[in-house]
């Protein structure tokens, strides 16, 4: 089976480089570029730390594309230095990297990419969502050209981690996620309803430190600074939720999940701002559930093996 | 002993089971009934609580407050219990309402009877006036049981929302800031495994067989065609009464925790949300800084939310009441 082409959309992010490394190492998956977008870290940042992940991965041939800098609508309400570190790379402060990014925008390779290949590219955003709302805005016609968008954020039967209703990449702009689940193309949500129940134990992520390989070494080395964000800020949890590289898990073997179809709004006001909500009966009669009509029945993953998916991911950095 | 209680309703089929156990539970004393609207207007919702209480044979005054809410328009509930709220059952009460407001008769009522158990089983208009009136009766309330919300899960009323919420989200919010030891009762425990299914009601009907029983599953007729029409699901869904069954047995709620709750008053899409701080993240929204601050800074969150309960306990209870 040839592999699947997919640009990885990402603010790396200590969790991104996990997905990263993980999916270079994954046969089923072709990277085919890296877009950078604002969330863990600045979007300049989130574009040198790609560059240095592909350095670590030796995959230097791999373009990456600078994005936005900022939602939508309104300023970018900063990074998470107390999540993924100052550096978004748990304060391992690398060298900075010697390749360069592409000139063309994040946004432009997006439609470019897209539109050359129609049918073969798989769009795996793992931040905010600005980026390829703008796309959809520039050129609409990636909707049909897509394969399929299987994107992480969201929060559709559960509470949020960034804000008490919201997860923290639609949170980043609601707006933009209310215009990717809102077109016509296919969108999984791999959001907190699974993420939040995939957790790789302190045992299972020694085992990175022991694998002799430069990216499972890079992981070892940041992961302990993000760990101790886990463990001081959820009560009794031991080690880390697997956000970033569940997504790539779903594009190798989406039975890990159970995926449930609802359409999908994106509330942008209020102190819910950033809850994805499903309507999960469609009451044609209620003029309550206008909003939710004609909207794209978005996958919503809801069940996880989670077992399976951190096995799966720890065997492909061996 | 007997434990005191006063319950606010907005009396429509489940509401009248609800009541019915609070008046059939010997070590329960229930002071009042106070009237909001909601389910039905305030004269239907008054009528169907006092047919409850004779029914029951009991002498508990029905006093009659807030037929509207505080902001928003109103929005009753035929659709889901039918034209008299009581699956067409139509039953008449003989006696009047009690002289006196609601509001009036909450805040005096939990004031002379300190460690008085609070229900609320429609919008919370009354409640928030009261409490508004009246900020010190929330010390003298020893619980204040909520059916109403949904605690980080899919609402009925709207995707986001529970009707009770829904309905008066200014009011809820006042309520939910108020200092009132809130357990809140979401929809999500009153449905799927908590309705009672067909077999469940023969049994009410057949075995128990008591004119309180036959009542409990006749006033509902409406409510078990919506469920299964408008929400999709099968069986009777008995959300007061669930909440009920907690208020009278708290062990019959098995996992709960307290935390931040807000409901949303701004939302597009998410009017009366009841936002759950879960995670424990409050203190990090900046983006909602004045919202939640003044709760964080209050100390420590005080708001019980109810995750599972005991289905065959909560049942249990409810077929006790039925019989003399």
């Amino acid at each position: 089976m040839p592999s699947r082409k997919i640009i990885i959309d990402t603010d790396p992010g200590v969790d991104d480089a996990m997905a990263i490394f993980f999916a270079l190492r994954s046969p089923e998956l072709d990277v085919i570029g890296l877009t950078t977008i604002f969330g863990n870290v600045e979007t300049e940042l989130a574009t040198t730390n790609a560059l240095r992940l592909l350095e670590i991965a030796e995959r230097i041939d791999i373009p990456v594309a600078h994005g936005a800098e900022r939602p939508l609508v309104g300023p970018f309400k900063g990074s998470v230095p107390f999540v993924h570190g100052d550096d978004g790379q748990g304060n391992v402060h690398l060298p900075l990297p010697t390749n360069q990014r592409i000139h063309t925008t994040a946004v432009q390779f997006i439609i470019d990419q897209i539109m050359a290949a129609p049918g073969e590219i798989t769009l795996v955003p793992i931040g905010p969502l600005t980026n390829i709302a703008q796309a959809l805005r520039r050129e609409p016609r990636i909707a049909t050209h897509v394969k399929e968008v299987v994107l992480m954020g969201g929060n559709a039967f559960c509470p949020g981690n960034a804000s008490p209703a919201a997860e923290a990449n639609i949170l980043n702009d609601p707006e933009a996620a209310d215009t990717v689940f809102g077109a016509p193309w296919p969108v999984t949500m791999v959001g907190l309803d699974v993420t939040h129940k995939v957790n790789m134990t302190p045992e299972h992520l020694a085992r990175y430190s022991q694998i002799n390989n430069p990216m499972a070494q890079h992981i070892a080395r940041i992961v302990p600074f993000y760990r101790q964000y886990f463990e001081t800020d959820f009560s009794g949890m031991r080690g880390i939720y697997v956000h970033d590289s569940s997504a790539i898990a779903y594009l190798i073997d989406p039975t890990l999940f159970r995926v449930e179809r609802w359409p999908l709004r994106v509330e942008t006001r209020g102190i819910s701002r950033g809850k994805t909500w499903p309507a999960v009966s469609n009451r044609e009669t209620s003029a309550h559930f206008v909003p939710w009509h004609n909207r794209p029945l978005v996958n919503v993953c809801v069940e996880v093996d989670s077992a399976r998916l951190t096995a799966l991911e720890l065997s492909r950095m061996a | 002993m007997t434990r005191k209680m006063i319950i606010d309703t907005d009396t429509a089929s489940d509401d009248a089971v609800a009541i019915m156990m609070a008046l059939q539970t010997p070590d329960i004393e229930v002071e009042a009934i106070t009237i909001v609207w909601g389910n039905m207007p305030l004269e239907q919702g008054s009528n169907n609580a006092r047919y409850t209480v004779e029914l029951c044979g009991k002498n508990v005054p029905v006093y009659e407050g807030a037929a509207k809410p505080l902001m928003r328009e109103t929005y009753y509930a035929y659709f889901f219990h039918g034209p008299d709220g009581m699956g067409g059952m139509n039953y008449r009460a003989k006696t009047p309402p009690a002289p006196g407001h609601a509001v009036d008769v909450l805040i005096e009522t939990i004031n002379a009877n300190p460690g008085i158990i609070l229900v609320t089983l429609g919008p919370m208009t009354n409640v928030a006036l009261a409490v508004s009136k009246a900020p010190e009766i929330v010390k003298n309330v020893s619980r204040c049981v909520v059916m109403g919300g949904a605690a980080c899960t899919v609402g009925n009323v709207t995707p986001a929302a529970e009707y009770n919420i829904w309905c008066d989200p200014e009011a809820a919010r006042i309520c939910f800031r108020s200092g009132l030891p809130i357990e809140m009762v979401g929809w999500e425990l009153c449905r799927g495994e908590a309705n009672l299914i067909a077999e469940e009601m023969r049994y009410c009907k057949e075995v128990i067989n008591t004119p309180l029983a036959h009542f409990a599953i006749d006033c509902n007729k409406s409510a078990i065609e919506a469920n299964m029409n408008w929400l999709g699901d099968p069986g009777l869904g008995l959300p007061d009464p669930v909440a009920m069954a907690i208020a009278i047995d708290p062990t019959i709620c098995t996992r709960k925790s307290k935390h931040y709750v807000e409901v949303e008053c701004d939302g597009t899409y998410t009017r009366g949300m009841t936002v759950v701080d879960q995670c424990n993240v409050a203190p990090y929204d900046t983006a909602n800084v004045a919202m939640w601050q003044p709760l964080v800074t209050k100390g420590d969150p005080h708001i019980t939310v109810c995750w599972e309960i005991d289905n065959k306990r909560w049942k249990d209870l409810l077929y006790q009441t039925m019989r003399p």
